[in-house]
């Protein structure tokens, strides 16, 4: 269309793959939770414990539902970024530069966010 | 228990109604999580930002598999949404809540008027799962001969535009972006009330493509303020959690069901419930 090389519909055919199933892992490690939740009696209006990322592992090994909300919420986070990575890899591979410095710039202001979050807390 | 029951089925019936009216859960969530459950508004913001990264992603990856969203005009756009998210999450933590309020209760009267207008579902904002059921209107698309495309000023637009359709006014895509970003994050909805018609009003993009483009990049722009919202501790995991099951489960229902139900007084009934919930909102911001 315009010399460049294109990222054909495979390509998006397999970021859509990526992105539907790391929506389905991060839906289940909600559910997980919420389960767990529920069995322990925990109100979901009941403040929850904060975001402490030395503790989720000790809570998932403890099957404490607020490891699997916590790594639910994380993933699902992480899921529209997990595509940019993808796509972001797809247009390095097919030669399309412009296109992989956006994905780039995108994680980018991501990352900010991340910093400006931190600082500002 | 009834408590968790309540919740996720509050959040079904916001993806839900959502999913059949073409809006995301952000537009219903807010309020019901306000004005129902009693959340403050920024925590009723951070629970319905992640609620709509997850119905978005859904419904974006089944419009990726089809190749219905342009993914480079996606994530070009997407860049400045995260930019306007990243503003707009900052921003919501200095602003009073009074007049976050406020500005919500003014975005549901114009969703209302929107939808008044359209007498259609009002473009999408991440709860619709089945592309399919987004009917195409392509009367706006521009039909291209081969040749047509050399005469673009810009090879970036050339590069970004479909095979069918040019893609027009990239500055004017940028600006709204970005401010469709930073709403977003103010008032934790997906902002595809505001992208799907700047894509295809201003932009000359089709309809259907808009709208699946629309969805591709909520999630980005989403998970851009809602990083902020988690890491200043606006976001409880309880709540988010079942709300953001029962976003997904009602959304996923309502997107099949959708067929099935007359959609006209469903629209008719929603845009009265916006107004009345407007209202609610507005008597909360005077205090």
């Amino acid at each position: 269309m315009n010399g460049s090389p294109q990222a054909g519909p495979a390509f998006e055919r397999r970021l859509g793959r990526l992105l539907t199933a790391v929506t389905y892992v991060a839906v289940g490690l909600l559910a997980i939770g919420v389960v767990l939740m529920l069995l322990a009696g925990i109100s979901p209006l009941a403040v929850g414990p904060p975001f402490d990322p030395a503790q989720l592992v000790p809570d998932l090994r403890a099957l404490e539902p607020a490891g699997f909300l916590w790594l639910g919420l994380l993933a699902v986070i992480a899921t529209p970024l997990s595509r940019v990575v993808g796509a972001a890899i797809g247009f390095v591979k097919r030669g399309e530069p412009l296109m992989a410095a956006i994905s780039v710039a995108i994680l980018v202001v991501i990352g900010i966010s991340i910093l400006a979050a931190l600082g500002t807390r | 228990m009834i408590e968790a029951l309540w919740l996720l089925a509050g959040g079904a019936a916001a993806g839900g109604f959502g999913s059949l009216l073409g809006l995301g859960g952000g537009v219903l969530l807010v309020p019901l999580l306000t004005l129902v459950f009693g959340l403050d508004l920024r925590a009723a913001v951070g629970v319905s930002l992640v609620s709509v990264i997850v119905t978005s992603s859904a419904a974006a990856g089944v419009y990726l598999e089809r190749n219905i969203a342009n993914l480079r005009l996606g994530m070009t756009l997407e860049l400045f949404t995260a930019c306007g998210a990243l503003v707009g999450g900052l921003v919501a933590f200095l602003i009073d809540e009074r007049l976050l309020t406020f500005l919500f209760s003014g975005l549901l009267v114009y969703v209302a008027i929107t939808m008044l207008r359209a007498r259609e579902p009002a473009p999408d904002d991440g709860a619709q799962l089945r592309p399919d059921l987004d009917v195409p209107d392509d009367h706006h698309v521009e039909p291209l001969a081969a040749g047509d495309l050399v005469s673009f000023r810009s090879a970036a637009l050339a590069r970004l535009s479909g095979e069918a359709y040019a893609v027009r006014n990239l500055g004017r895509g940028i600006v709204g972006s970005t401010g469709a970003g930073v709403v977003s994050a103010l008032l934790g909805i997906g902002g595809g009330i505001i992208k799907v018609p700047l894509m295809h009003v201003g932009m000359g993009v089709p309809l259907r493509v808009a709208t699946a483009t629309s969805n591709l990049m909520i999630g980005v722009t989403a998970a851009a303020s809602a990083v902020i919202y988690l890491l200043r501790g606006e976001i409880d995991p309880y709540t988010a959690g079942t709300v953001a099951i029962g976003v997904f489960v009602g959304a996923s229902v309502g997107s099949r069901v959708a067929h099935r139900i007359e959609l006209r007084f469903l629209n008719l009934l929603f845009v009265a419930v916006l107004l009345w919930t407007a209202l609610q909102m507005l008597l909360k911001a005077v205090g």
